[in-house]
């Protein structure tokens, strides 16, 4: 029953200020996709637009081959989960999953199959009878959750329903609903500013910045190749360090470009002619950095900050002059916070940024 | 050095608030006390003097004489029926008005729900001479609906439930919106359900506040059969006290006590919450 989603030249104005400039998407019948942005980048402004929450100022939404923006909220064929869950306090699980195919006057008998159907799937089926105070926060998301599903939508929005729980139950949660969207196959759009909820569950990533849609990936083009800089600083943890491009020179696989306070950076990418230098960034993640020994080529760093993840160890130092770089090493790591250790970066997987914040990257294998 | 919260200073200091608080009841409760003393005395007995209420026997007499033969009956039917129409009355338009108020978008919202909140400042006394007039051309006096039509628009309740219909948050309404109900459904099935803790508030201030008027029925209710209790008792204080007695008298007020008592053991609780602005759960 599910269907693609056209977004197609969508504006939101409120008197002067626009809130999202010229979005377009096309999002595929079946499709997992994560809104990822920080906060009042229109994400969830988006969301609520396609649900016929907000109105739009320009532009038009389709569900299939059906324009959908003219309709009301109840007849657009979608189901929505709110971040607070917005359960009705005063009914019973039952009657909450019920009340939406009670106002579209379902039989009783396909009431009452579709909310056991659902409630077994969520195993929540000894909470039929019990209202929301009486539930946990999980046990209140997996209502909410089946509320949505026994209306069978046409696609499922999730308005960051994960972020009122506590760490492990959220952890829990993700992998369930991935294993829903698996079972179901419905179109789902998810709205985060998690990039953990949005790497792990997302068929393509929409990256909003600043009212436009900055990037659409999967969640790998996303980390490993990111448009701009905005991308490569938000996706990720911990944050790409930048290094200052003091000057570029062009070799025979790509540019070495020389970083301020640490000498030379050979790397694969080829960069246009009239690039210029000026205030552009040389992109590391931590893990495509390497501990080397003083007898290699390498980066010197004074290590500032250890944090010990066990898997892994984060290096937080700084260059000669000051620019701050984090490094990883192994989990067993002996480096301690005052020690001076020598990186060694990939020149496969170093980003550059010009002063726009446009990125470039090699496309060898890293 | 924090101060225990039991410590000996401070046992002794809650022992003497306790006293006086007791000290103040007891003076609040006595002259309660002294009534339903007299309700079960014999008006002859008391005639010779009132300190009879201490010594047996006692009687029912003054009740069974209520039921028999005064027209505290009649007057408390008309108590009856003004304080609750007046009470349904008001939840009824307050809800729908606080509703309107609080998520409706229609021109002149901000304006109109200024007015209303004038209402709260303007004094019964400012307009009822006007209010006489107009329910004097609408022959309204002495019925049932021109003591009840008065005090329906209730800029208090309209407040209020504005107020309580802000609180609940907007998710709850649009979860309606996309499970298809419609404006009123929503309005009805889920949001007035939720504001059952103002409704209980309002409906007990209401009630109260109809039970015990005696400003706009002595006015309106000049007629004897329209009396309501309180302009009825007042009534008989100057016409029976001397004919039918202490007893008698003190056996009205006990009677038409009873529903309020009756609310107030019911509901304290939401008394409770309602005087103490919310902040006892």
């Amino acid at each position: 029953m599910s269907a693609s989603i056209s977004i197609k030249n969508i504006t939101k104005r409120y008197d002067s200020v626009t809130v999202l400039d010229n979005i377009n998407l096309h999002i595929q019948d079946g499709e997992f996709v994560v809104f990822l942005g920080p906060s009042g980048c229109g994400k969830s402004t988006l969301l609520r637009m396609i649900a016929g929450l907000e109105s739009i100022t320009e532009g038009s939404i389709e569900i299939g081959d059906k324009r959908i923006d003219t309709l009301p909220p109840g007849q657009r064929g979608i189901a929505m989960v709110f971040q607070s869950y917005a359960l009705y306090p005063h009914m019973t699980t039952r009657q909450n999953m019920a009340f939406g195919l009670e106002n579209v006057k379902v039989a009783r008998d396909e009431i009452d199959r579709r909310v056991n159907d659902a409630a077994k799937i969520l195993e929540i089926d000894h909470l039929l009878d019990r209202k929301p105070g009486r539930l946990s926060g999980g046990q209140r998301q997996r209502v909410a959750i089946g509320r949505a599903i026994v209306k069978e939508p046409k696609a499922f929005l999730f308005d960051e329903p994960l972020s009122n729980l506590d760490a492990a139950l959220r952890g829990r949660t993700r992998l369930e609903l991935a294993q829903l969207h698996q079972r179901l196959g419905s179109t789902m759009i998810f709205v985060t500013h998690d990039q953990v909820e949005a790497m792990t569950l997302a068929d393509r990533i929409v990256i909003m910045h600043k009212q436009k849609i900055e990037q659409i990936g999967t969640p790998m083009e996303i980390y490993q190749y990111p448009v701009s800089r905005f991308v490569a600083e938000f996706v990720g943890s911990p944050p790409m360090s930048m290094l200052p491009i003091n000057n570029i020179e062009n070799t025979e696989n790509g540019v070495t470009v020389e970083v301020s306070g640490a000498g030379k950076v050979t790397t694969s990418i080829t960069l246009p002619t009239d690039f210029s230098a000026k205030d552009a960034v040389l992109g590391i993640r931590a893990e495509d950095t390497t501990l080397v020994s003083t007898q290699e080529k390498g980066l010197d760093l004074t290590i500032k900050v250890i944090e010990r993840l066990g898997d892994r160890t984060l290096l937080y130092g700084t260059l000669a002059d000051g620019t701050e770089l984090i490094a990883e090493d192994s989990g067993r790591s002996k480096t301690k916070a005052g020690d001076v250790v020598r990186v060694s970066v990939s020149p496969h997987a170093v980003h550059i940024f010009d002063a726009n914040g446009l990125a470039y990257h090699s496309h060898m294998e890293v | 050095m924090k101060t225990l919260r039991y410590s000996p200073e401070h046992l002794t200091s809650n022992r003497r608030l306790f006293w006086i608080a007791a000290a103040l009841g007891i003076i609040m409760m006595a002259p309660v006390a002294w009534i339903i003393g007299l309700s079960f005395k014999d008006n002859a007995e008391l005639l010779r003097g009132t300190e009879a209420v201490f010594s047996l026997p006692y009687t029912l007499v003054n009740y069974t004489n209520i039921l028999k033969s005064s027209s505290v009956f009649g007057w408390f039917m008309n108590s009856m029926i003004v304080a609750v129409g007046q009470t349904f009355g008001v939840l009824l338009l307050s809800s729908l008005a606080g509703y309107a108020f609080a998520r409706l978008e229609f021109p002149f919202r901000k304006t109109l729900f200024i007015i209303v909140l004038f209402g709260l400042a303007v004094p019964e006394q400012a307009v009822i001479i006007a209010r006489h007039q107009m329910f004097n051309w609408f022959d309204l006096h002495n019925t049932h609906i021109g003591l009840i039509l008065p005090n329906l628009s209730s800029a208090f309740g309209v407040f209020l439930m504005t107020q309580f219909f802000r609180a609940i948050p907007k998710e709850i309404d649009e979860a309606a919106m996309l499970d298809n109900a419609s404006t009123f459904r929503i309005f009805w099935k889920v949001l007035l359900p939720l504001t059952l803790p103002a409704q209980a508030t309002l409906g007990i201030f209401t009630f109260l506040q109809a039970w015990n008027d005696y400003w706009w029925p002595l006015i309106s209710a000049t007629k004897a059969d329209m009396y309501t209790l309180t302009i009825g008792i007042a009534s008989s204080q100057t016409n029976f006290a001397q004919s039918e007695g202490l007893g008698f008298l003190g056996a009205q007020a006990v009677f038409a006590s009873l529903p309020v008592v009756i609310v107030y053991i019911f509901f304290q609780r939401h008394i409770v919450t309602a005087v103490s602005g919310g902040a006892v759960k």
